[in-house]
């Protein structure tokens, strides 16, 4: 298990490390610089100057480069221009935002994709089968941002129950924070639901066709206990590494959500610094989000190995 | 308001009922949260160093200028009692208000404006707006002297402007630097919470006191700014769609912008009133004149000729723009109609004769423009029209920093257009110069345009100043400096519930108040 662990986390690092050195050079080969988005046209050259010296802009760009991965590998992700704070402080402040909206629209998307899945496999080729397998492409198929616009017509618009944008910390109202989550997390968990199905039928439909689901059924065992304590932990093996492209999914999804909702997580901030050539948080942002794609993948990874123990041995 | 289907069904006493009691619901209310809806979040509420729309909205709420602009945009004392301006024209002397406290209850005094003023000198975002200032006294408790470089007969306008406005704030937070200040002033509203990316918060001030010489009702950012609404809050959303959804849910109170199509819809809805707001800003077409063609004038003389502003305006802005030569707006006390004859020509043939006295040859040119639609129709309906005359146009849209970075300099572009706004509105002054020092132009100078410039800055006589303005109007078309499409407005929406709410250049939270 330590070796195997040790594998993935290089492969981590160096991903990490390409990462970095790409969103560098993306934010490099952008023209537009924060010195004349943030300033008047009117300011003078030696205002503008003065900026650029504050901001770094004046040095070359190996320098800035090394300074960045100096302070990277210290902890610092730098200062915000726009916000007044630290890149990180930022972050940190958006993080349980963005990670409530991903988290709750990660169980719903489980939760019900594992059971349509369930329920298609068990009724392979009749009408709950086909339901749900049209149902699923029909999500699959669908973009969020447009799902996102259809939902709050529906349940803010017309029927009332819901806000249709906004967000209310936990910690201010849990009841609140559970309306303003709602809309936003369905949006983002109901593409997700039908790639989910599918995998769990396709999976499902493996582990019924094995000889001990046979056996357990020659054994008079009911459907339920056959489907549910035999079948399904077995199904779920290949789900769990879905989860993790499911939960990255969500994470990307969750940069157009929130400005669909309103929702000031982690993506809004970094499309707000990409609109205002705010390269730290652009930058910082960006490796941030990387990092937490991989701790993800790491975790899913880890916990692969922990419930098929073949996998070690790859 | 007295319909006939009342006059045909109720006797006269009822009608006088039905009056005394529509008064009564005219009548101001105390309370309430309003909710706002603005498409991008205040970059800062520091007044003095961003000059985005975004901030303005808020800021002028809390902040409030020595001078500011009425209804009809005119300089008129805010914080001072008025001016008294030398003989030389360098020296201003103003009267501070007494009994003026700031949120944090200090009494506003010279040594507060003094030091504001001077903090702006050194990080305001339009530095222009001060650069005539040579020294800055407290020279009374109460009164302020400012000596001046050179005459400016826009002195009074520039330190009004709404622009990057030059809030004056307690001489202990205007010592801070930029973007490091508490956010403290003596306006109608103060700060309460400021929630990246979510929203801003407000709170009305009851110890506002506003001007007892001013004008005893709204005017402009000026006169009697009573507030009426307990917390205006301010939403920041980006999407359009989410903006109306919300207003459709009854979610927010007013929306900052909106397009005609949505309008139409909801001018139906007895729960919106419809604010049509216009003009707004100018859509202008800038030629890049530092390399060639756009350096010939007869080259810019065939576009601007062939040109039509009706198809152009009518396409990019359905419902909600004027055809208008003028660089400045309607109502404006320097509004000149000079050059109007070589506006809107649309002539295809006179386009093409002015295109072969120039030395185009057919080249493919670049015009920039921002991912706006309405600047992405201006753009795509231009292409076509210069089609016509044989100019070989492509159309290159990029997002705003993109843009604004590559039309400033003098490579890669030759068109590029977008709106002008608050330059028209502030006056004269600011609409020349966006042309000095070749600024807009690509960088190429234009010797006339900082003549009349600068004649017109130190020309203290307003009718001589008004046929400068009017020289420089008549130039803009004579050599076709950049063209002007036409004036663009905005739909605002607002919930019936919003009473006695005007619109203006922010969606003012003075004046008006909340049925319950």
């Amino acid at each position: 298990m330590g070796r195997y662990l040790a594998r993935r986390l290089a492969g981590a690092a160096i991903v990490l490390f390409l990462v970095s050195l790409m969103t560098f050079a993306m934010i490099w080969l952008v023209p537009g610089d924060p010195a004349s988005a943030f300033l008047d046209a009117s300011a003078t050259p030696e205002q503008v100057a003065r900026l650029r010296t504050a901001l770094g802009l004046d040095k070359s760009l190996p320098l800035q480069m090394l300074d960045w991965y100096g302070r990277v590998l210290r902890g610092d992700l730098g200062q915000s221009i726009l916000l007044n704070r630290s890149v990180a402080a930022a972050l940190m402040e958006r993080l349980p935002v963005t990670l409530s909206l991903a988290g709750f629209a990660l169980v719903f998307a489980v939760f019900f994709g594992v059971a349509a899945g369930t329920v298609a496999a068990v009724n392979h080729n009749r009408w709950p089968d086909q339901v749900v397998m049209t149902a699923a492409l029909f999500g699959l198929s669908t973009p969020d941002f447009w799902l996102g616009l259809v939902l709050v017509l529906v349940f803010a618009v017309e029927l009332g129950w819901l806000p249709s944008g906004g967000f209310v910390a936990l910690m201010d109202n849990p009841l609140g924070w559970l309306r303003s989550i709602t809309l936003p997390a369905l949006t983002l968990g109901l593409v997700q639901v039908g790639f989910i199905a599918r995998m769990a039928r396709a999976s499902m439909l493996e582990a019924l066709s094995q000889d001990f689901v046979r056996t357990a059924r020659a054994k008079g065992l009911s459907r339920f206990t056959v489907v549910v304590r035999h079948s399904l932990p077995n199904a779920l093996i290949p789900i769990l590494t879905v989860i993790g492209i499911v939960a990255g999914a969500l994470l990307g999804g969750a940069v157009i959500i929130e400005q669909v909702f309103s929702v000031p997580g982690v993506g809004r901030l970094i499309i707000g610094a990409i609109a205002a050539r705010d390269f730290p948080v652009m930058q910082g942002g960006l490796l941030f989000l990387a990092v937490l794609y991989l701790f993800v993948n790491l975790v899913v990874d880890i916990l692969y190995a922990v419930v098929d123990p073949r996998v070690r041995l790859v | 308001m007295i319909t006939r289907r009342h006059f045909g069904s109720v006797a006269a006493g009822a009608i006088a009922a039905a009056q005394a009691g529509d008064a009564f619901a005219q009548a101001p209310r105390k309370g309430g949260d309003a909710i706002l809806a603005i498409a991008q979040a205040p970059p800062s509420l520091d007044a003095h160093i961003t000059s985005a729309q975004a901030s303005r909205n808020v800021t002028l709420h809390m902040y409030e200028t020595l001078f500011a602009r009425d209804e009809n945009a005119t300089p008129v004392p805010e914080l001072a009692e008025g001016v008294n301006i030398s003989a030389d024209g360098r020296t201003y002397t103003f009267p501070i208000r007494k009994n003026v406290k700031f949120h944090n209850g200090k009494e506003l005094d010279a040594k507060d404006v003094a030091a504001s003023i001077d903090r702006y000198r050194k990080v305001g975002a339009s530095p222009a707006l001060v650069s005539a200032i040579d020294k800055i006294d407290a020279s009374g408790a109460s009164e302020l002297t400012i000596r001046l470089k050179q005459p400016q007969s826009t002195f009074l306008d520039n330190i009004s402007s709404p622009r990057a406005p030059i809030a004056i704030y307690p001489a202990s937070e205007a010592a801070k630097e930029a973007g490091k200040i508490e956010y403290i002033g003596t306006g109608p509203y103060k700060f309460v919470e400021y929630k990246p990316d979510s929203h801003v918060k407000i709170t009305r001030y009851d110890g506002y006191a506003f001007n007892p010489k001013g004008k005893q009702e709204r005017d402009g950012f000026a006169g009697k700014k009573e507030a009426f609404i307990d917390t205006v809050t301010f939403r920041f959303m980006p999407e359009m769609g989410a903006r109306v959804s919300a207003m459709e849910a009854g979610e927010i109170h007013h929306n900052e912008t909106v397009d005609g199509p949505t309008a139409k819809r909801l001018a139906s809805d007895k729960r919106f009133t419809i604010y049509k707001v216009l003009p707004f800003a100018v859509q202008a077409i800038k030629f890049n004149q530092a390399k060639a063609p756009g350096s010939d004038v007869n080259f810019r003389l065939a576009v601007q000729a062939a040109l039509d502003m009706e198809e152009i305006m009518g396409i990019s802005y359905a419902d909600i723009y004027q055809l208008d030569a003028s660089w400045l707006y309607p109502g404006h006390a320097f509004y000149s109609k000079a050059g109007a004859e070589k506006y809107n020509k649309a002539d295809l043939k006179l386009g093409k004769e002015l295109l072969a006295k120039s030395g185009y040859k057919g080249e493919k040119l670049t015009f920039i423009t921002d991912a706006f639609r309405p600047n992405v129709d201006v753009a795509t309906v231009f292409q076509q029209r210069l089609k016509d005359i044989g100019v070989n146009v492509e159309v290159a849209v990029n997002d705003w920093p993109t843009v604004s970075k590559v039309g400033f300099t003098p490579t890669g572009w030759d068109f590029w257009t977008h709106g002008i706004g608050i330059e028209p509105y502030e006056g004269p002054g600011s609409v020349m110069a966006i042309w000095v020092n070749g600024l807009s132009q690509g960088g190429a100078k234009d010797p006339k345009i900082d003549d009349l410039a600068q004649k017109f800055a130190a020309e203290p006589d307003e009718a001589k100043r008004r046929a400068l303005f009017a020289e420089f109007q008549q130039y803009m078309y004579d050599a076709a400096v950049c063209m002007k499409a036409g004036n663009f407005g905005q739909f605002q929406v607002a919930t019936a519930k919003l009473k006695n709410f005007t619109p203006y250049r922010i969606p003012r939270m003075w004046g008006a108040w909340l049925e319950a």
